[in-house]
This record gives C-alpha cells, sequence and structure tokens, in this order.
C-alpha cells in the first residue's frame, strides 16, 4: 500500500494556481523529494498533504485516509518538520516535547521524549531554554518533536534552508537514519540538488504547479540530463554550425550548446566555431536535469541562460 | 506586560478616579450611592481591564500566525476550536489577574469595601465568563488577519464604545434614553453591576445580570468556534 497517493491535485489563491493538478505515489518506506523552484507548488503541496490547507480540486490520500475528509487521522499519522525553525525559545526542550506530547494526544511521551532526546544527542541540553540553542540543536529538536508520536510520515519542507554545512549534512544523516531506524517515510522539499541526490530515492520535479517529471535521480539524469558545452567568443558566431550538435543558446559573446556525451563532441564543435577564447563544460547532473525541465527550453522560449544560472545560483542561497 | 498590565488601571484610577473627588458628597451619595467616587469606579474599572485584556487573545493568535507556530498546532490533531478556546482562557486568566491588584490599589487610596460574600462569589463568576465573552469577541474580528496592529485597531473599536456605554464609569441616571437602552444591551453594564452589589453596596446577587453576562459568553463563544472552524487558517 502506498504511503501517500496525490491525485490532480489543484489548489487556487484567488487569481494565482500554485497546483495545476499534479499526481504522485510514495510508497511506505520511500524518502521522496519535491523539487522546484521559488514558487513551484511544492509548500503548498506540503501544506495540502498535512490539512493545513484544503485543496481547490483533486484528491489526496495519506497512511490511507483522506486530507479532506479524515483530516484528523491523518494528522495522527503525519511528522512536520517546516523551513523555519518553529520551536518555542522561552520554554526549555523538554517543555517543548511535553506540549507537542499534549497537542498531538501522546499519553506516555516521558520515556519516549527521554529516548529522542538520547538519540539526537540532545539529552544533557534538555532542560535549557531553547533559545540558548544553536541552529542545529533547534532542528534536531524539532525532528525529536515531530516524531514524539511516532508517525508513519514525516512531511519536511526545506529542512535544511539555513543550515550551515555541518549542520545540513548531520541533518542528511539524521534523515537517512530514521528513514532507516524508525521506518518512517520521508517527503521532503529542496531546491538544493545535491540533497536531493543525496537523499532521495525517488524525486518528483515541480515548476508552475504542474509535475514535469518523476523518478530516481539516475533515471532523471539518464532522461532528461543535458550537457552543457559553453563558449566564451570573439565574434558572432552563425547558430546553424553548432545545431547539428544539440540545442544552441546565443548571447553576447557566449554560446550554450545543450549536447549529450559532450566529451565526444568537444572536439567537432570546437573546430566549428572560430575565435574561441575560453570553453566550459557542465556534464549532466541533476542540475542540468533541473535547468532543463524547469527553464526555457520547457516554456518553450530561448530565454536566456545566464538568468537561469543565476536563478538557480539564487535559488540555492 | 506586567507594566502594562497594572499601569493602564493606575492611571484611571489615580488621575480620572480623582479628577471627581470634588463632587459634592450628597450628590455622590444620591446619584453614585456611595461617599467616594473612586469606590464607585473600581468595579467598573475591574470590568474595563477585564474587558481590555481580551485584546491578548487575538494578539496571541496572530502572533502564532506570525510566528508560524499556527502551524505546528494545526498540523497535529489538536482541533482549530481547542486553539480559539486556549486564547480566550489565556486573555481572561490575565484580566483576573488584575482583579486583586485594582482592588489593593483601592484599598490604598481608602476605599472602604462592603462585601456580600453570595454576591462576590457571583461576581467571580461573572468575571470568568465576561473574561471569556470579551476575550471570544476580539478574537472573532482577527480571524482571518496575520497583521500585528489589527489586534490594537479593534481593540479601539469595541473597547471605547462599550466603555461609555456602560455603568462602568458614570451612572444611567446620567445617560440620555438612547444611551440608557444601549447600556441595558451592555455586558459590560452588567459584569460593573454585579462588581458593585458586590463589593460596594453590599447586596445580594442579581441572578439577572449574571445570566446576561452567561448569554454574552455563551453566544460569542460559540459564534467563536464556528468562525474559527470555518476561517482559521496557519498563516
Amino acid at each position: 500500500m502506498s504511503a501517500i497517493v496525490v491525485e490532480n491535485l489543484a489548489k487556487r489563491y484567488g487569481d494565482v494556481e500554485a497546483l495545476r493538478g499534479i499526481s504522485f505515489e510514495v510508497s511506505r518506506g520511500e524518502v521522496f523529494g519535491l523539487l522546484g523552484p521559488n514558487g513551484a507548488g511544492k509548500t503548498t503541496t506540503i501544506k495540502i498533504l498535512t490539512g493545513l490547507t484544503k485543496p481547490t480540486s483533486g484528491r489526496a490520500i495519506v497512511a490511507g485516509f483522506d486530507v479532506v475528509k479524515e483530516a484528523a487521522e491523518v494528522k495522527r499519522s503525519i511528522g512536520w518538520i517546516a523551513s523555519e525553525v518553529i520551536v518555542d525559545d522561552e520554554l526549555t526542550g523538554w517543555e517543548n516535547l511535553e506540549i507537542q506530547a499534549r497537542l498531538a494526544g501522546v499519553k506516555n511521551w516521558r520515556e519516549r521524549a527521554a529516548e529522542l532526546l538520547r538519540y539526537f544527542g540532545l539529552a544533557e541540553a534538555a532542560n535549557r531554554l531553547v533559545g540558548k540553542y544553536s541552529t542545529g540543536m533547534r532542528k534536531r529538536l524539532e525532528v525529536a518533536m515531530a516524531l514524539l508520536h511516532g508517525p508513519e510520515i514525516l512531511f519536511m519542507d526545506e529542512p535544511t534552508v539555513g543550515l550551515d554545512v555541518g549542520a545540513r549534512m548531520g541533518l542528511w544523516e539524521v534523515i537517512r537514519q530514521i528513514n532507516k531506524d524508525f521506518g518512517v517515510t520521508v517527503l521532503l522539499t529542496t531546491h538544493y540538488m545535491e540533497e536531493a541526490e543525496e537523499l532521495c530515492g525517488r524525486i518528483a520535479i515541480i515548476n508552475k504547479g504542474r509535475l514535469v517529471a518523476v523518478g530516481t535521480p539516475g533515471e532523471l539524469k539518464a532522461k532528461y540530463g543535458v550537457d552543457v558545452v559553453e563558449l566564451e567568443v570573439s565574434k558572432p558566431v552563425d547558430p546553424s554550425k553548432l545545431s547539428p550538435f544539440g540545442e544552441v543558446v546565443v548571447l553576447d559573446g557566449r554560446v550554450v550548446v545543450k549536447t549529450q556525451r559532450a566529451e565526444e563532441k568537444l572536439a567537432d564543435i570546437v573546430k566549428a566555431v572560430d575565435g574561441i577564447k575560453s570553453v566550459r563544460v557542465k556534464k549532466a547532473s541533476l542540475d542540468t536535469v533541473f535547468i532543463n525541465l524547469t527553464g526555457a527550453s520547457i516554456e518553450g522560449e530561448h530565454a536566456d541562460i545566464k538568468r537561469l544560472y543565476a536563478r538557480v545560483r539564487w535559488a540555492r542561497r | 506586560m506586567w507594566l502594562m498590565l497594572v499601569a493602564q488601571p493606575l492611571m484611571w484610577i489615580v488621575f480620572f478616579g480623582n479628577s471627581l473627588a470634588g463632587l459634592p458628597r450628597g450628590f455622590l451619595a444620591q446619584y453614585f450611592g456611595v461617599e467616594n467616587y473612586l469606590a464607585y469606579m473600581i468595579p467598573g474599572m475591574i470590568s474595563i481591564s477585564v474587558m481590555t485584556m481580551g485584546m491578548f487573545a487575538s494578539m496571541s493568535l496572530v502572533f502564532d500566525k506570525r510566528l508560524g507556530y499556527l502551524k505546528r498546532v494545526l498540523t497535529t490533531p489538536t482541533p482549530k476550536s481547542a486553539v480559539f478556546l486556549a486564547k480566550a482562557a489565556g486573555a481572561m486568566t490575565r484580566g483576573l489577574l488584575m482583579v486583586p491588584v485594582i482592588l489593593a490599589v483601592g484599598a490604598v487610596l481608602g476605599v472602604g469595601y462592603r462585601v456580600n460574600p453570595a454576591s462576590m462569589a457571583m461576581w467571580a463568576l461573572g468575571l470568568v465568563l465576561a473574561g471569556l465573552g470579551f476575550s471570544a469577541l476580539f478574537t472573532i474580528f482577527t480571524v482571518n488577519t496575520s497583521d500585528v496592529h489589527a489586534p490594537g485597531v479593534i481593540n479601539n473599536f469595541i473597547t471605547m464604545p462599550l466603555m461609555f456605554t456602560s455603568t462602568a464609569l458614570f451612572p444611567k441616571e446620567f445617560f440620555p434614553q438612547w444611551l440608557r437602552v444601549i447600556s441595558d444591551f451592555n455586558p459590560l453594564t452588567y459584569i460593573t453591576e454585579l462588581g458593585r452589589n458586590a463589593l460596594v453596596y453590599g447586596m445580594p446577587p442579581d441572578i439577572k445580570a449574571l445570566l446576561a453576562i452567561a448569554a454574552f459568553a455563551a453566544v460569542t463563544i460559540t459564534v467563536g468556534v464556528a468562525v474559527v472552524e470555518a476561517r482559521l487558517e496557519a498563516d
């Protein structure tokens, strides 16, 4: 049985169509990633699946329950972690867990809370005010709070935003561990490619409220990955000379060729153009899949590649 | 927080209360039923404070939205109405905390209380109901907003008219006919009169006043629960 089934889910906020009918399934025990640029509809999807908002149309089944008709049962079966750390700074770690236990209706929570605090290395800090915790500790406390009632499915909305490299890798480890140790299905959203590649068994890429691809990172790379050859040139280039190699985008002073097996074609590409100042090759990765699927080509317009890269770089900050 | 809690009634009592200290005794006795305006004013001030503190219910809810904490709550099976009732109960508690403070200020300023125990018990119950009712009323108007200024604005639109159309500060005998009508529908009037009976006049409890407050609380809480279940969003 699937942990999550989403069918034609759509959400409209006034004039804005945040989701335009997406469908996907997540199996039990999977770590599933929702990938997309800012505003793609990732957070809206999580909000619907966690019962924070109702879909305009479509259906979603989480842990076997309908998110609209059986919202309370869904909420008993899930844990949720926000992109911003949401804990009460004026309480201790232990008190935060107590409130979570009461909100979630967990009766015998003390033993499990103590166990979770040990598991996440917070036992020593349990009675300190959370306001004094480091960001990494607060995030771990939040994960402990989300696991307190033993959820089947954990939703993590951009879990590593704002964490330093060490804390981020620590959290990756935590996500892998809880998936393994507690058998928790994880659905996370991210716009970090390497995070998706590192953690997720399968990935769904969404863009402008539509699902554009689903698969394992390997499948996505094989299917949608393009190698990018970027040439810096001193004089104008006739694109038709390069078009046999793949899709060509000409910018001022630069030419970008989207191709396959770039290393084999590189010599021919360089021969076909005069006045090359420099050459850069970017091999297919989830990055190029992402650009390929959410960038200009999918909208049928040859947009400025530079802007696309900038957008990705910006999204990574 | 505490400064605001204590300062506001203190200013009213010390400055406003004393501005009427010079009224002739006979006049006070005839129209206010007391020899000291402060004694008349103290129960009114307590009512006003309990009402004003209701604002904290909606303020707390707005901040929970702002800080995202409401999302944490609403991803658990805890119903929205429980959040609403908790906010109302919290603000009511803040209101009740003011009662001993104001009573003490009155005593220090020389108000002699004439206490009727049965009335006191009923007044205490009335204050709990009024606190819940006012908190619910404030929250109903700010369920849909996450604007931190909204509770303050709503506060003025609710507390000012209710305060001046009630008998919290002046007796009904001073009012023109239309104001008396409004005053008779104003919950603040009833909780104030309940307090005056218990504390100043030493009179037996007025069941009708308590019922009026109970009705007010029942209506605001019922409407509030319905509105919150239908409209409250996490952000």
